[in-house]
């Protein structure tokens, strides 16, 4: 049985309907990334789940039990806030020691064990020469690793963590974001991760749920929703650049750029469906060359290819080529609830 | 006069009525929304205690004044022959309103305090609003320091400066005339202003005035043209604010006017409303509850406000 | 060739012709009299005699040797520092009832400021009444539930005399102070509880902190500084007051309730004496200056910590 089951979870605000009937499974030892854009309900679902938000409808439970109306200090889980939320007036050994001195009373440790924690739970992160300082006396990545042993140190069940990683610059975080997984996978929590950050959620996630508009729109591996993705919305917001999208024969085609190679590249012709492309602007980005161009017969949609480097076609500005792409690659969608279809046969 | 008579008459019995209604309709709506089951029961049970502790805060807060409300309308016979305060046992009056409007100068004081009022208002804010927006913005550590001075400056008590100001006041000509007032009242209401509305200006994405900048307008323009209008709700309660300053000033208004016609309310009423030993209680009360009442309505509208301007000026400080 | 920079694009100069009409404002009227003042402390002006003639320190002594006056200094420090303690404990309590939702808060906001809102002589006159030698409604309670009357156990007497014995004066003094300044501290500490975080507080929920130790350990440390702020102003308004003892009791029974700025008001005002005046409430301006500086030094040590 999943540690946490989260069944026909409603959260309305007025008439903002932040999560919108969710049920979600969570197995013990995962590692979980919800995924979406700003405002899809991703950080009030996981609100919800810490008890700090109360839903509408709908029922979580955690380890079986059913925490539904419970608060948060009775349900076992912690938490890492995106900025933080260091108590700044504490040092960070108290800092860490804060949620254990906050046990109820059956559950209270003496002073000799709450030391012997604090600094074993601050070895495993490395911080443990830093318990003396203030908050505002660290660097960001030492802050976010207070943080976290803070909420490791009362071994909850579940961990979550809402965007710990964007308030670090862009060198430190893909660091940040290795360890932090290592930290989970040898620790073997359960987490919980929040982020609007594809790349971050496919490098960290053992599944993904990527949620829009308050719904789940797809759960599976990384590799699972980027190849088969279930509507087009997952499509599209996956990928960078995006998924090109064509309708055609009243459906919804779409391939991704990567797919979309020069004829000649293609080492099954007879199982590819092949466009006329005209190339209107040619992007170099070192790895790669982005060609913005279009395809014949659907002028309105600018239709991208990105060619590896080693690739050495001939792809000028203002001529007309052959592309083509695998017919495995090309997904289909429904032209009005943009739900994925099964291939139409080939013309 | 008869809804009044009735509601004075029956106005311990009313208040009763009237917060079990409040406190029944919200566990009737409670009741309705979650059930009445257990956790809901246990749920009043934990929640009434803190609105005892309301309630018990609230009664202390407004206890001199609901005093004020009833007196105002009982008779001399009913005030002091074997008084009973709380209820009428002769029929309300309205008699000592009508005294307190036409035989008293209770409308010269107000009259008074209004022009005061507005007069310093408007000095106030030609000489704040720039200074404080100089304070949010413009100025480096020579204007900090200035900020500083005009924050303990505030700080600096009337009853450390009333006796050299009522030498100047007399050397100016100013003595029993309210533009002593108008003068002299700037001196606290000038350092109140600039901090409040240095909370509400820091409040404005510098942005804003960088684009206006880029767009052709030089900083004079900026503040004239982005700043002020969009702290606007933020100028009118530091109006409200500094009216209200004024209007609660005593020392000032006590020392440097001496004749009843020119006096403002909160010098006017407590001393030219009492002949010698002769108090005259109902108008007395009735003219404290009546600038009470809507000072009041203007501090809770005007508070959040308040708050905000308070913050800003403290944390970005 | 004529410049193509207006002198408005000069933000030193704007700042300055900003600033300058305020700051010069100020200095006149309150720099120039406090200067006065100390000049009257060292001179012997009367209203009568407007002359300045240096008399050194004769003022300050004479002032000093009156037992009156240190019997009013002192009951000036007791009233002020018996208040605050009340006014924070009391403070502390409202802004945390205030900054929670509750039904009915608007009105009860409403009435709670009330005795801020109203001017404070005209509140007091309401004060007045409630605290009457004859006709005290509170009296009146009392005696009804018999605590006052015959056999009563406050006293035999169907009045307390709330402003007319020393005691119960000076507690009626300083009851009516808490009373009417509770409300300006309370908006303070809101806008100090206001500014916390939310990430901080929710953390401390996850973190299994309950209320108490929540307000505790995390709330009352975080606001801190904004609440020696907000002592700062109570005490020195209140140091400053003479309002309530004008209205209430004109300093009586005898000398009970005489406070500072009042003595100084009758002193150089009613008694004509300016010059004794101005010594007298020259001797709290060192103790006010103290205290500022020593709070605000406080409150930004706290902020750095």
């Amino acid at each position: 049985m999943s540690l946490v089951q989260i069944r026909g979870l409603k959260k309305h605000f007025d008439t903002v309907r932040a999560v919108d009937g969710v049920d979600l499974d969570i197995d013990e030892g995962e590692f979980l990334v919800i995924l979406g854009p700003s405002g899809c309900g991703k950080t009030t679902l996981m609100r919800m789940i810490a008890g700090l938000e109360k839903p509408t409808a709908g029922a979580i439970s955690i380890g079986g039990a059913d925490v539904t109306a419970l608060p948060p200090r009775m349900r076992g889980v912690s938490m890492v806030f995106q900025s933080y939320a260091l108590y700044p007036h504490m040092n960070v050994f108290n800092n860490i020691a804060f949620p254990l001195r906050a046990q109820r009373r059956e559950k209270k440790l003496d002073k000799r064990a709450i030391r012997e924690k604090v600094v074993n739970t601050a070895g495993a992160l490395e911080i443990d020469m830093l318990l003396d300082r203030r908050p505002r006396q660290l660097s960001g990545g030492q802050r976010q690793r207070v943080a976290i042993a803070r909420a490791m140190v009362t071994q909850p069940a579940v961990l979550l963590l809402d965007e710990p990683l964007s308030n670090l610059d862009a060198k430190l975080r893909a660091n940040a974001r290795d360890e932090l997984k290592d930290f989970q996978r040898s620790s073997n929590i359960t987490a919980v991760f929040v982020t609007h950050d594809q790349i971050e959620a496919m490098g960290l996630g053992d599944r993904i749920v990527v949620m829009s508009e308050g719904k789940i729109q797809q759960i599976g591996s990384p590799q699972h929703i980027y190849d088969d993705p279930a509507n087009e919305f997952v499509a599209t917001f996956l990928g960078s650049p995006s998924m090109n999208m064509l309708s055609v024969d009243g459906h919804r085609m779409g391939f991704r750029p990567e797919h979309f190679l020069p004829k000649t590249l293609n080492d099954k012709p007879d199982n590819s469906r092949v466009f006329h492309y005209y190339v209107k602007r040619v992007e170099y980005l070192g790895s790669d060359r982005l060609i913005y161009g279009y395809i014949q017969g659907h002028d309105h949609a600018l239709t991208l290819a990105k060619v590896p480097s080693n690739v050495r076609a001939a792809l000028d500005v203002e001529g007309d080529y052959q592309f083509a792409v695998h017919n495995n690659d090309i997904k289909y969608f429904d032209k009005r609830t943009g739900l994925r279809i099964q291939p139409v046969k080939a013309h | 006069m008869g809804v009044l008579s009735w509601i004075l008459t029956n106005f311990w019995a009313l208040l009763v009525v009237a917060l079990a209604g409040v406190v029944g309709s919200r566990i009737a709506w409670r009741v309705r929304k979650y059930g009445a089951t257990r956790e809901e029961f246990s749920y009043v049970l934990r929640r009434s205690p803190f609105y005892l502790v309301v309630l018990t805060f609230c009664f202390f807060a407004i206890a001199p004044f609901l005093i004020m409300f009833l007196h105002t309308f009982k008779t001399d016979g009913d005030l002091y022959r074997r008084p009973q305060p709380f209820v009428f046992r002769q029929e309300p009056t309205i008699e000592h309103l009508d005294a307190l409007f036409n035989n008293t100068a209770y409308l010269d004081f107000i009259r008074n305090s209004i022009v005061v009022g507005v007069a310093v208002v408007i000095i106030t804010l030609v000489l704040s609003l720039p200074a404080a927006y100089a304070l949010a913005r413009l100025t480096g550590r020579w204007g900090e320091r200035a900020g500083i001075l005009m924050f303990l400056v505030y700080l600096v008590p009337p009853t450390l400066l009333f006796i050299p100001m009522f030498r100047i006041v007399v050397l100016l000509g100013l003595k029993d005339s309210p533009m002593s007032l108008i003068v002299v009242y700037p001196s606290f209401t000038v350092p109140f202003s600039m901090w409040l509305l240095q909370g509400f200006f820091k409040a404005v994405p510098p942005e804003l005035e960088e684009a206006a900048l880029v767009d052709g307008y030089n900083r004079v323009g900026a503040f004239l043209r982005v700043v002020l209008p969009l702290s606007l709700p933020g100028i009118i309660s530091t109006v409200v604010f500094t009216f209200t300053l004024t209007l609660h000033e005593f020392i000032y208004g006590l020392v440097f006017i001496a004749n009843t016609s020119q006096r403002t309310l909160s010098v006017g009423v407590p001393t030219e409303l009492i002949l010698g030993d002769v108090y005259f209680w109902q108008p007395l009360l009735a003219a404290a509850l009546i600038i009470a009442i809507p000072v009041g309505l203007a501090y809770n509208l005007f508070l959040d406000s308040l708050v905000q301007g308070f913050t800003m000026g403290a944390v970005k400080g | 060739m004529p410049s193509l920079r207006h002198p408005f694009d000069n933000q030193r100069l704007v700042g300055t012709l900003f600033l300058a009409p305020a700051l010069l404002y100020i200095v006149l009227i309150v720099g120039f009299p406090f200067l006065l003042a100390i000049a009257f402390g060292f001179s012997d002006v009367t209203v009568g005699n407007t002359e300045l003639n240096f008399v050194g320190l004769r003022n300050f002594e004479a002032v000093w040797d009156n037992a009156i006056f240190r019997q009013v200094f002192e009951t000036t420090i007791r009233f002020t520092l018996i208040s605050q303690v009340f006014i924070l404990l009391f403070a502390n309590i409202l802004a945390i009832i205030f900054t929670q939702d509750f039904t009915g808060k608007w009105f009860a906001r409403f009435i709670f400021i009330l005795p801020w809102a109203t001017p404070v002589s005209l509140a007091m006159i309401g004060w007045l009444w409630m605290l009457d030698t004859k006709y005290s409604p509170i009296d009146y309670l009392l005696l009804q539930t018999g605590f006052l009357g015959r056999g009563g156990i406050l006293s035999d007497d169907r009045n307390l005399f709330w402003l007319a014995s020393p005691d119960l004066a000076q507690i009626s003094v300083i009851f009516v102070q808490v009373w009417r300044m509770t409300p300006l501290a309370t908006v303070i500490l809101m806008a100090g509880l206001s500014s916390i975080p939310t990430d901080i507080l929710d953390q401390a929920e996850v973190d299994g902190s309950r209320f108490m130790r929540t307000l505790l350990l995390i709330k009352l440390p975080l606001i801190l500084p904004i609440m020696v702020i907000a002592l700062l102003f109570s005490m020195i308004t209140m140091f400053g007051d003479m309002t309530v003892v004008y209205v209430l009791t004109r300093g009586g029974p005898v000398d009970y309730t005489r406070v500072l700025g009042l003595y100084s008001f009758q002193v150089g005002i009613e008694g004509g004496n300016l010059a004794q005046g101005a010594a007298i409430s020259l001797f709290a301006f060192p103790l006010l200056l103290a205290m500022a500086i020593f709070m605000l030094r406080t409150a930004s040590r706290a902020e750095v910590r």
